[in-house]
């Protein structure tokens, strides 16, 4: 190893103990050096920093979309393996390996028939799910959407929750279209019905809590802001 | 969890930090968005020759890793020194700082574009990345001496670039 690649394997914490302590002590005592270390230290600084947004930003749609399970690269095999894991589609799995309580947008497209969609960076709901916000009330489950509970948000917004294939979440209405505030996996191997009986995922029932102004509607106050376009 | 879905959704996770890899490797974010579909494609394909228990990361940060050299390098040779128009790039909800982040991500994939290959695989994969030497050197199936001295002279020759810009 050259001196140079020393003292870059130091920078880096790459080198042995002893090493390292000479290699710091060395650098402490050269100007040069030490000026050297700072700018290469803050250039990877700002090299993280340029790069790393591209991790946090939301996958295009067409990227998360291969591991949909419509994504026609899966053989036959695979695809009958995936049906036994349940009615849990493959955005509710890879929320499920997300954090709970994380919103999953990043695993989401704004292609197809995923329940949501990406757009300025917010996340709307789509396709069935936004139809059954739309349309559902509480009382009469239509689908594979079911609507939980209706109230105002401390905005006075409409808010809605919802359960579908297992995961749950929460929508407001955001001008003419469901804004998604958060939505949660249902634990592993709990799909369906049994969730439902199980009551609302707690941590679903704390973002309600904090969403929440006043009580929820009831029956005739869910119909009546129907009929006004949850407005 | 079953082997199928935990190999999917275990790919679904590392997808954002796979993005960020191709981003470091590629000339414009649409060759970036483009390689990262490819070896998505490629992982499924080949999901047998992935070990359960083992890193899957590490594998499919190899699978990239040997797309890029087979095709998008090539063709980015074909498309010559050509700036495409850049993409747009979600990175915030404020325009301005999306803006600001635009550009220098661009300054720097134009940088990095510069490097010979072979030092930039390696600072992308320490530097940005965040890998240690050994688990590179085991990635890319190089001494470990090769991985220092490459990124030695990758990141000395992108931080003079990066400098003159």
């Amino acid at each position: 190893m050259t001196e140079e690649e020393k003292f870059f394997a130091w920078l880096d914490g790459e080198l042995e103990p002893e090493a390292a302590a000479e290699m710091e002590a060395k650098v402490a005592s050269d100007p040069g050096l030490s000026r050297m270390a700072d700018k290469h230290r803050s250039f990877g600084q700002h090299l993280r920093g340029v790069f790393g947004p591209i991790a946090d930003a939301p996958v295009p749609g067409r990227l998360s979309a291969a591991l949909r399970p419509s994504a026609e690269v899966v053989d036959l095999a695979a695809a009958k393996r995936k049906r036994s894991v349940g009615s849990l589609p493959q955005w509710a799995a890879m929320a499920a390996t997300l954090a709970v309580g994380i919103v999953v947008g990043t695993m989401l497209s704004s292609e197809g028939s995923a329940p949501v969609s990406v757009e300025g960076g917010k996340l709307y709901a789509a396709a069935s799910l936004d139809q059954a916000l739309n349309t559902q009330l509480a009382s009469a489950p239509a689908g594979d959407v079911r609507i939980g509970l209706t109230f105002r948000d401390q905005a006075g917004y409409v808010c809605r929750t919802f359960t579908q294939s297992g995961s749950s979440g929460l929508a407001c209405r955001d001008g003419d279209r469901w804004q998604m505030r958060g939505m949660f996996a249902a634990p592993e191997g709990q799909g369906g019905d049994y969730r439902m009986a199980a009551g609302m995922d707690p941590n679903l029932a704390t973002l309600v809590d904090s969403t929440i102004a006043g009580e929820p509607f009831g029956a005739t106050a869910e119909k009546a802001a129907k009929d006004k376009g949850w407005r | 969890m079953n082997q199928s879905s935990s190999f999917e959704s275990e790919l679904a996770e590392l997808l954002p930090r796979l993005r960020r890899f191709a981003h470091s490797l590629s000339r414009n974010p649409a060759d970036a968005d483009d390689l990262t579909q490819a070896t998505i494609e490629r992982a499924l394909r080949s999901r047998d020759q992935w070990q359960q228990g083992t890193r899957l990361y590490s594998w499919a940060y190899r699978i990239m890793r040997n797309l890029w050299i087979d095709t998008a390098r090539s063709t980015s040779r074909r498309a010559g020194h050509e700036a495409p128009e850049e993409e747009g790039l979600t990175v915030g909800e404020d325009p301005r700082d999306a803006m600001d982040a635009a550009v220098d991500l661009k300054r720097i994939m134009a940088a990095m574009a510069r490097l010979p290959d072979e030092q930039r695989e390696i600072v992308a994969l320490i530097l940005i990345e965040g890998f240690g030497y050994r688990e590179v050197s085991e990635m890319l199936d190089l001494p470990i001496g090769t991985v220092s001295s490459r990124l030695v002279r990758g990141r000395t020759a992108l931080l003079v670039m990066v400098g003159e810009q």
